[in-house]
């Protein structure tokens, strides 16, 4: 046995631990658990706990459907909200085939995949998401959505329910050994961003799951609920999860070359230029819903089409100020990213876009330092600024074409996500919207 | 000196071993020294010139020695024999005496036993100008004067080495240790170079040098690359960042101060290969960062390297501490996922790797050589380190001597195997030694050769007794495996020899856990069974068994190989033949455990008739025979027996045997897929061929008169496309046409009649494999007549045809009964399949609705279309659909489409750019993987399916049959996805639209 896992079981010994919860992840970013006594978990470290993966949207279908839960002791950690006497901890699984190699399936192994691919050209790929999300008066079901407050940007008020619960959900993820940057109040009304702090692609993954759950318990706790819908409110910015990129060769900043243009190597701009080319065929997967639409084409923060900048807020990507002396922050943002994203497969594209321009030695076109909105569609053409898909059906039109997204996410994954979204996207275009209502029945 | 006198030096030095003795004598001629004369000395020197490796070597380095010098040496009988056997040994060792003459008055002092510990560190520091008691010395500086500086003093210290080595005999294991030690010394020169290198304001950090490879487990050559990793940790005040930035430009300065060409040479080269990521990785990294690497990214094989992770240079904390967080992972490196498939591969890499050129002359490489050894006992500590410390020893002769001590492995195979390395190892050595390069080959000239063999004591015909001696330990070492591995398994249940150390059951159990097997208790208990007793049999099965569980184990059902072989045994083992067969023939052997731990189908087949296994050894037996020569001896079957029952019965048998060597041939490699698809179509095809002709001449032996009508069949479908596959049908039409004097429905129960005898007596029980006949896809189907006559088709044909019909004659071809009534049968359809105008829109919609319903309403319900064979996505109906297509628009004017296979539709299509390229491609590689895969789906379970399989066990012994390494299921479903996934692209653009 590894000292970590004799780590986790003595440490299950000496908090008292009663029960734990294997996590893992369904293919649309869903967070399962399981749970299993104590006494089990040897042997579920051993050859991992069966279950039948038909039961979990994308793993399997009726037949031959036996899988195997691995527990990754790395990621063990006590469940900081259960505060009865018996601890609960969790850990995050690996999924496995009954042969033992490791399932496609799995949105774990799809990054893990993609990141070993980077290893191999010799990178490590580090991400830091700005996740954002609003708290509601009242759980769906209770009418129209209600924001718990009206407050805007930074704003820091006496006694807003906001300020506690920021707090408390960050008192709960540093608990789990979570590091939270960064915390404020969003634009929106009722809206929050919270920064997790730079780690590997596959831990700041497993820590977003962590996180929305955190979130999501902590609200309901304080009696309200929290959303991380795109775009909840029509009038108000949606939630977006603008993501921080860098790679690293060993403990080097591989984006970083002093004296550079914006100290950007060579690596960076090719990865950027990956990043651009591929936008629209990762789409489906950074942004996975219907609703993920509606936050692109509102404006503000969200980004539609495809540009970068430096410090440019309407771009797709965006390279942040820099610091001459700190070459290992040297980072990338990309902005489209939704906080409703199944974060493992949006790295693993990500990274797989990146990689793809370093490997094929992408040229990066010339950054935009304009306000894209404000630019009439005549210039952005001649510009020759390509816009994102405008919704889920554009989306996985340019994806179902993707060899890059195919290969990533791998033929399991990708087959069954585009069936699913394609089903998705039929739904919807069935159904008729309030704002149909209002407009044409008084007319026609 | 008088001429005479000459001559007889001359013939003492050619009988001291002088190659050429008047040269030599000429030389000592020219030392011009009294001495010379003096009997006593002259006879000293011939008798260490006569153990020398090479005398005349000896003599031309000490001509060239200042008179001084060699004065000195003559009149101490100690340093001359020390000079004579290091200058005989190597001449580069002889050239840096002459280059440095100063060293060679303390050889004098040298004694049997190595340096004391620190001494070659003090002395190389020294040299560099460095102090040696200091934590991190620093050089007097970094040019050439040091480099060339640490090169003369390592080399003085390799002449003291190489005295003990030649003069004292030490063991092997001091030499490389020795060797090992002035490794580390040296990299602790080199880094005081480094350190004198940095700039003043470089940041400070601590920083060590790991020593892997043969220098962590001091047992090190006398010239081959340092293996290393460096780990570094920021001191007080500094970040990661700059520590690691001053560290690298250590690591840099110090694998340049050791591997650096000056007028001195080089000392080796330093490797860092070994560290996380390999040569793409940071040369140096932190503790955390290279602990976090082995958590989460490490394979098995770097565990193994970390094995022998040892502290060699720079900041001893920092290293040991380094050690002590690798350890942890070394021992339960066993425990990981993937650990079994791991050995799997990495067990084949070593036996596979063996270089074509200079094969015969490798002493490291391929099998039986020293990596073979190295790499074996890593093996087996890594599976039972965990479990016993005893185990845990750096070096290959220590950790031998413990695996057999606690009874891991054999005592005397442990005592063989320790001396056949040892020899090796010296064979290597002094070969390196000659001129201090790296090489791991044995000199092929006779100079070379006679050398080597003198410095290993061989006298008389060196090179004979060389090679002797050589080929004798090889041969020891070539069958490591079964020594070290599985023959301790045959003890661990054996009730003999009790009292030694043997293998616990439950180590055993490990072990065979380690190597592939499921269920190692019941392995246990067929070792067993096989092995107790004293009877002649079981004295074979005690050797034969250790190779075998071997190649059991290479499969991916080894425990269902040795209970198949258990059977095979229980039932021929008392036969002359069959142990004997195996014993004499090792490739029989081989391939047996090959069929029995791959292939259920070829497994069933050779069990039902284990006599089968005479063909295994010649590749000439396991091609498929050819259609006329299965003709012919089923004739002579058909002719020779009376009975159609048992006509039928030998043609039944027959078809098993040829059954099994196709499946034989195609699992072992021999015959490639389109020669498995035609032999298996053409026995197919024979079979019915010889069985219509029994029935037909048994009705007529009845009736006593010619039979009434003429009969043909017609293959269709893959069938007819000799596309057949293990397992499938053989999808006919019947057709007759009645001899002029019969009435019609006479002939039609006649030709009926024996067309249902005919498919009984090839389904009705028996021990060989039943052959379905499918008649269902005649006119009208199940509701239409079984056979029609020639005239019924043609009216069939004339007035109902539809597209679907015409394209389900696209593959018919006439296989077996009246070879003219086949060819008119064919003549009726050719108009039809390949239409002279091409397929009409109206027939090409409604074959694109076909197809598009069949996809929805076929599909059997739950199944995955990504992994349906026959009709999932891109699976074999779409790749066929799109050539029948492109049959009916073109077959009429090209007349190569007039053909049933579908690779040669798709080929020709190509040809005639009716195709593209890139898309023929693709559609050919999905029908070639859905065929192949549909094979090994039936040689893997013995029965067929349509669907790939994903759960246990078929998922890894279909990939085991494709070419996949254990653990990549996964990986043969996603590239049979990609695979069809393309396929069905291509389809929907050239079929649908």
């Amino acid at each position: 046995m590894d000292k970590q896992t004799d780590f986790v079981l003595r440490t299950i010994e000496e908090r008292d631990i009663r029960f734990v919860r294997l996590w893992f992840t369904d293919v649309l970013g869903t967070l399962k658990s399981v749970a299993v006594a104590p006494a089990e978990l040897e042997a579920a470290f051993e050859e991992g706990l069966g279950f039948d993966g038909s039961a979990i949207e994308g793993f399997a279908r009726v037949s031959e459907s036996d899988m195997l839960a691995k527990p990754d002791p790395s990621t063990f950690a006590v469940l900081p909200w259960r505060s009865d006497v018996a601890g609960v901890a969790r850990m995050f699984c690996d999924i496995h085939l009954p042969d033992g190699s490791p399932s496609y399936a799995d949105p774990r192994w799809v990054l893990r995949r993609t990141l070993t691919r980077a290893a191999d050209m010799g990178f490590t790929f580090y991400t830091h998401p700005e996740v954002e999300f609003y708290l509601l008066n009242d759980p769906p079901g209770k009418g129209a959505p209600e924001p718990i407050d009206h407050y805007g940007y930074f704003d820091n008020s006496p006694q807003a329910i906001g300020y506690d619960f920021r707090r408390q959900a960050i008192t709960m993820l540093e608990a789990m050994g979570i590091s939270v940057e960064f915390s404020h109040h969003e634009g929106g009304p009722g809206q929050q961003e919270i920064d997790l702090r730079y780690a590997d692609a596959l831990s700041t993954a497993d820590n977003l799951m962590t996180f929305r759950l955190v979130v999501k318990e902590v609200a309901l706790e304080q009696g309200i609920y929290a959303t991380f819908m795109p775009k909840p409110f029509r009038d108000a910015p949606g939630s977006g999860m603008h993501t921080h990129l860098s790679l690293f060769e060993g403990d080097r900043n591989a984006f970083y070359e002093a004296g550079a243009p914006m100290q950007l190597s060579k690596v960076a701009r090719s990865f950027m230029a990956g990043l651009l080319r591929h936008a629209p065929e990762i789409s489906a997967i950074t942004n996975q819903w219907v609703n993920s639409y509606k936050r692109i084409a509102g404006g503000g923060e969200a980004p539609e089409w495809v540009c970068w900048g430096h410090n440019n807020r309407s771009a797709l990507v965006r390279v942040p100020m820099y610091k001459p002396a700190k070459g290992n922050s040297t980072r990338v943002e990309f902005r489209s990213v939704d906080s409703a994203c199944n974060p493992y497969l949006t790295f693993a594209v990500i990274l797989a876009a990146g990689l793809k321009g370093i490997e094929e030695g992408y040229e990066l076109p010339p950054g935009s330092d304009d306000d894209v909105w404000s630019l009439t569609p005549a210039e952005r053409r001649a510009m020759g600024m390509e816009a994102l898909p405008s919704s889920l059906n554009q989306a996985i039109q340019a994806m179902e074409r993707s060899e890059l997204v195919a290969e990533t996410l791998g033929e399991h994954v990708f087959d069954f996500f585009l069936r699913n979204k394609k089903a998705e996207w039929e739904e919807y275009r069935g159904q008729v919207s309030a704002w149909e209502i209002d407009r044409y029945l008084p007319l026609l | 000196m008088s001429n005479s006198r000459a001559t007889s030096l001359a013939s003492r030095l050619a009988r001291a071993g002088c190659q050429d003795a008047v040269a030599g004598a000429d030389l000592i001629a020219t030392w011009k020294l009294p001495i010379v004369s003096r009997h006593d000395s002259l006879d000293a020197l011939l008798e260490m010139l006569g153990s020398a490796a090479d005398p005349d070597w000896a003599l031309a380095t000490l001509t060239q020695l200042p008179d001084q010098v060699r004065e000195l040496a003559l009149s101490s009988p100690h340093l001359l024999l020390a000079v004579v056997s290091v200058a005989g040994a190597s001449a580069a060792l002889g050239d840096h005496m002459v280059r440095h003459p100063d060293q060679i008055s303390t050889l004098a002092a040298t004694t049997r036993d190595a340096a004391p510990a620190g001494e070659y560190r003090q002395q190389l520091l020294a040299a560099v100008g460095a102090g040696a008691s200091v934590d991190a010395p620093i050089a007097g500086g970094f040019d050439n004067e040091e480099l060339d500086a640490l090169r003369v003093a390592y080399r003085k210290a390799l002449l003291g080495i190489a005295v003990r080595d030649l003069v004292f005999g030490v063991p092997l294991e001091q030499t490389a240790a020795e060797l090992s030690d002035l490794a580390d010394a040296a990299l602790e020169a080199g880094l005081a170079i480094a350190r004198a290198e940095l700039p003043e304001d470089a940041p400070a950090c601590r920083f060590s040098v790991i020593a892997l490879g043969k220098c962590g487990a001091r047992e090190l050559n006398y010239i081959s690359d340092v293996d290393v990793i460096f780990v570094a940790e920021p001191v007080d005040g500094s970040t990661d960042e700059e520590a690691l930035r001053t560290a690298t430009r250590l690591a840099t300065g110090l694998i340049r101060a050791c591997g650096t060409r000056t007028q001195e040479g080089s000392l080796w080269q330093v490797d860092a290969a070994l560290r996380p990521e390999g040569k793409a990785g940071a040369l140096v990294r932190t503790l955390a960062s290279h602990r976090g690497y082995y958590e989460r990214w490490a394979t098995t094989w770097e565990f193994q390297a970390l094995l022998k992770a040892r502290f060699a240079a720079g900041d001893q904390a920092l290293g040991a501490a380094y050690v002590d967080a690798m350890s942890e992972f070394v021992w339960t490196a066993a425990d990981r996922d993937g650990f079994v498939a791991d050995v799997q591969r990495m067990r084949k890499r070593v036996e596979e790797h063996i270089p074509s050129r200079d094969a015969e002359r490798q002493l490291k490489l391929g099998r039986g050589g020293l990596r073979d050894v190295e790499f074996s006992v890593q093996l087996l500590q890594l599976v039972h380190g965990r479990s016993d410390v005893m185990l845990r020893a750096p070096s290959t002769l220590s950790a031998l001597e413990a695996l057999a001590t606690w009874g891991y492995i054999g005592r005397e195979d442990g005592a063989v195997l320790s001396s056949a390395y040892r020899f090796l190892r010296s064979m290597e050595h002094r070969i390196q030694l000659q001129g201090l390069r790296r090489t791991h080959l044995v000199p092929d000239n006779a100079q070379d050769i006679r050398r080597l063999g003198r410095s290993l004591g061989f006298r008389g015909d060196v090179e004979a007794e060389l090679t002797k001696a050589w080929t004798g330990h090889a041969h020891e070492v070539r069958r490591i495996h079964e020594k070290l591995f599985y023959r301790p398994l045959l003890q661990a249940v054996a009730r003999l020899d009790a009292g030694s150390a043997r293998l616990s059951v439950e180590a055993a159990g490990a072990r065979l856990q380690a190597l592939g097997y499921r269920d190692p208790q019941g392995a246990l208990r067929h070792i067993e069974a096989l092995t107790s007793g004293v009877s002649r049999r079981a004295a074979i099965q005690r050797t034969l068994l250790p190779v075998l569980l071997g190649w059991f184990a290479d499969g991916p059902d080894p425990d269902g190989a040795l209970l198949g072989f258990r059977q095979m045994s229980e039932e021929l083992g008392s036969t002359p033949w069959f142990l004997r067969l195996l014993r004499d023939e090792s490739i029989t052997g081989q391939r047996m455990a090959t069929l029995l731990s791959s292939s259920r189908y070829a497994s069933d087949l050779l069990l039902r008739s284990p006599d089968a296994l005479s063909i295994l050894s010649d590749d000439t037996e396991l091609v498929p025979r050819s259609l006329s020569h299965i003709n012919q001896e089923l004739d002579a079957v058909v002719d020779r027996h009376e009975s159609v029952e048992a006509a039928v019965a030998f043609v039944r048998a027959v078809r098993r045997r040829e059954l099994f060597r196709i499946a034989a041939g195609y699992v072992l490699g021999v015959a490639d897929l389109n020669a498995t698809m035609q032999g298996l179509t053409d026995v197919t095809a024979a079979s019915l061929r010889a069985t219509l002709r029994a029935t037909i001449q048994a009705a007529e032996r009845v009736s006593g008169q010619p039979f009434p009508t003429r009969v043909a069949i017609i293959a269709v479908g893959r069938f007819g496309g000799a596309e057949l596959g293990f397992g499938s049908d053989a999808d006919v039409l019947f057709v007759h046409d009645p001899l002029p004097s019969t009435s019609d429905k006479e002939a039609a129960d006649a030709a009926a009649r024996v067309i249902n005898e005919m498919r009984q007596l090839l389904t009705v029980p028996s021990p060989d494999p039943a052959l379905v006949v499918d008649a269902d896809l005649r006119p009208e189907g199940r509701q239409g007549p079984l056979v029609r006559t020639l005239a019924s088709y043609r009216a069939y044909y004339e007035r109902w045809s539809s597209p679907w019909e015409a394209q389900a004659l696209l593959r018919a071809r006439a296989i077996a009964g009246d070879d003219a009534l086949g060819r008119e049968f064919e003549q009726i359809i050719d108009p039809l399949r390949w239409p002279a105008d091409g397929i009409s829109d109206v027939a090409l919609t409604s074959m694109r609705t076909l197809k598009a319903r069949m996809e929805s309403e076929r599909l059997p319900r739950g199944a995955d279309p990504t992994l349906h064979t026959k009709l999932g996505r891109g699976g074999l109906s779409d790749v066929e659909w799109v050539a029948q297509l492109l049959q009916l628009r073109h077959a009429a004017m090209i007349p190569q489409m007039q053909t049933t296979s579908t690779q040669v539709v798709l080929q020709v299509a190509q040809d005639h750019s009716l195709l593209d390229s890139d898309d023929a491609r693709t559609l050919m590689q999905a029908w070639v993987l859905a065929t192949s895969v549909r094979n090994a789906i039936v040689l893997a379970r013995g029965k067929s399916s349509d669907v790939v399989p994903s759960g246990l066990p078929d998922l890894p012994a279909v990939a085991h049959l494709l070419g996949y390494a254990p653990g990549q299921g996964s990986q043969m479903l996603e590239d049979y996805r990609r695979t069809t996934r393309r396929a069905r692209a291509v389809m929907e653009r050239l079929f649908y639209s």
